[in-house]
Formats: C-alpha cells, sequence, structure tokens
C-alpha cells in the first residue's frame, strides 16, 4: 500500500541540498529523513554528499593567519588613529 | 579613542584565523589575504561607532571584509575565471569516485578523497570558483551561517543565495575532483595506494 507521505526518490534527491543545510520545514525534514531510513540507495547519496561538505568546512577551518597579523593591524590601526582618521568626529 | 580601539581589538582578535581563511578563499594568495583582513579591519574601526554592541560583531565585521573584497574587484577585473560554467551533474563526485572504484574500497569514498587533499588544494579549489559562487561557498564553509544570514551579509535574496550554494557546490565537486586527478591522487588510489581500514 502507498503512504501518500512518504516521498519517492525523486522528490527526496530534490530535496537533498536544503535537507544538508537545515534549510527544509520540520515536516519535510522529518519525511526525507523517512525515506532515507528506508532507502538504502538514497542514504549511501546524502551520505556521500554530507561528507564532502563536513569534509570541506573541516579543511578550511584549519587555515591560520599569520602570527604576526594581529599585531600589524593594532599598528595600522593606531597609525590612522594619529592621523585622525581612525573615527568620524 | 585607545579605548576604542582596544575594545575592537579584543572583538577582532578571535575571528582573525577565520578572517584570514576567508580572505585567503576570495583572493587565492597570502599576500592578498592579509592585505585584505588589514583593510578590511581599518574599514570596520573608521565605522566601528555603527556597531551597536550586543549584536553579532562577527557577521558585522564579515560583511565589510566581503565588501571591501568585492570593492576591490570592481577595481580590478583582470583575475581570470579558474572554472568553466557549464552545468555539473548531480552527484559527480559520487559517480566519478565509483567510476574510479574508490567505493569497492572504502565505506566513506568521500573521506578516502578528500583526506588525500591538502588544505590548500581545497582552499584553491574554492578560490578558483567565479564571484558570485566564491563568496557564498566562503561564507558558506569557513561559518555556519544559514542561507539568511549569507543573504544578510552579502544583502541579496535568499533565493540567490539558496541556488548558487547548490549550484556552487557542484562546481567545486568537479574542481576538487580535476585538482585530484592533476596531483595523481587518484590513480593513486584507484591503484590501491591507499587503505581504509574502517
Amino acid at each position: 500500500m502507498t503512504n501518500p507521505d512518504r516521498l519517492t526518490c525523486e522528490e527526496t534527491f530534490r530535496r537533498l541540498d536544503d535537507f544538508l543545510d537545515r534549510e527544509l520545514s520540520e515536516e519535510e525534514a522529518h519525511q526525507v529523513g523517512g525515506h532515507l531510513e528506508d532507502c538504502a540507495r538514497c542514504a549511501t547519496r546524502f551520505q556521500f554528499e554530507a561528507e564532502v561538505i563536513s569534509a570541506v568546512r573541516e579543511k578550511l577551518r584549519r587555515i591560520q593567519a599569520p602570527p604576526d597579523l594581529r599585531d600589524r593591524i593594532a599598528a595600522r590601526l593606531a597609525e590612522a588613529d594619529e592621523q585622525g582618521t581612525g573615527k568620524k568626529p | 579613542m585607545k579605548g576604542s580601539q582596544e575594545q575592537f581589538e579584543s572583538l577582532l582578535a578571535p575571528l582573525l584565523d577565520l578572517a584570514f581563511g576567508m580572505a585567503l578563499n576570495f583572493t587565492g594568495n597570502r599576500a592578498d589575504a592579509e592585505d585584505l583582513v588589514q583593510e578590511a579591519a581599518l574599514r570596520a574601526f573608521r565605522g566601528f561607532e555603527t556597531f551597536r554592541p550586543g549584536t553579532n560583531f562577527k557577521a558585522w565585521f564579515f560583511r565589510i571584509l566581503t565588501n571591501t573584497f568585492l570593492s576591490r574587484r570592481r577595481r580590478d577585473k583582470r583575475r581570470p575565471v579558474g572554472v568553466d560554467l557549464q552545468e555539473v551533474p548531480d552527484l559527480y563526485l559520487f559517480h566519478q569516485t565509483a567510476a574510479a572504484g574508490l567505493h569497492d574500497r572504502s565505506s566513506d569514498p568521500a573521506r578516502l578523497l578528500l583526506d588525500k587533499l591538502g588544505v590548500e588544494a581545497v582552499q584553491k579549489a574554492v578560490s578558483d570558483l567565479p564571484d558570485e559562487f566564491r563568496t557564498v561557498a566562503t561564507l558558506y564553509f569557513m561559518e555556519d551561517f544559514s542561507y539568511a544570514e549569507i543573504a544578510e551579509v552579502l544583502e541579496i535574496p535568499v533565493g540567490t543565495v539558496r541556488s548558487r550554494i547548490h549550484r556552487g557546490r557542484r562546481l567545486l565537486q568537479k574542481r576538487l575532483w580535476a585538482v585530484a586527478e592533476e596531483e595523481g591522487i587518484v590513480r593513486q588510489l584507484a591503484d590501491g595506494g591507499d587503505h581504509d581500514e574502517s
């Protein structure tokens, strides 16, 4: 018997991006989650996409500023202050 | 005056790694990234009186950083686009890794591939995206901003953010795969040069 609330693979796939970004309504997210519990094929694809996003995030967040950047900014702000351009009157 | 500088610096200091990472994604090289963060900091300090204490300093500063980058880009249009803008099929990386046999080698083929790519390679793949995708993708990956928050930072409609994130992600997957091929990672993995213990 077909459940009218149940999404097809195609309907689920159309929601992939918004689901991964937590941009779906609670009800839609629940529907997608329900489909993924029952459909290994879609679950594998969603999991793959989620891992790509997560791995890219982890890599990019490892970037560190040069150690002296803070001092150089402070010097530049102080210089601007002395020139009277640091703040509007 | 000194007090406000100290206050400004204390708000900015915890964000510097993140701000530099964003600037590096925007500009594609460390020297320009440093310069961009410095210029954005100066602009932000000049406008610090418009910042309302208690509101989101991070979002406020990132908006200034992004706008500083975009206004520089408008002055300098010489930088070539590193990625072709043809449509990328859905699940591009999934299908490429499957065709290369990586799904038989690991229960987590996405990790298998991306663990082999260095930070610099991933950052370069983002930097190669065209401007409109790069700015959105940078905010998306570097911070857990929602579509609405990114729309607020960039002052563009939420629907535009959504479509750029979706398309930018596909463009990025294509670029990541190209980098992995260029660096010989795909061949190495396909030849069984790395095994997943999981």
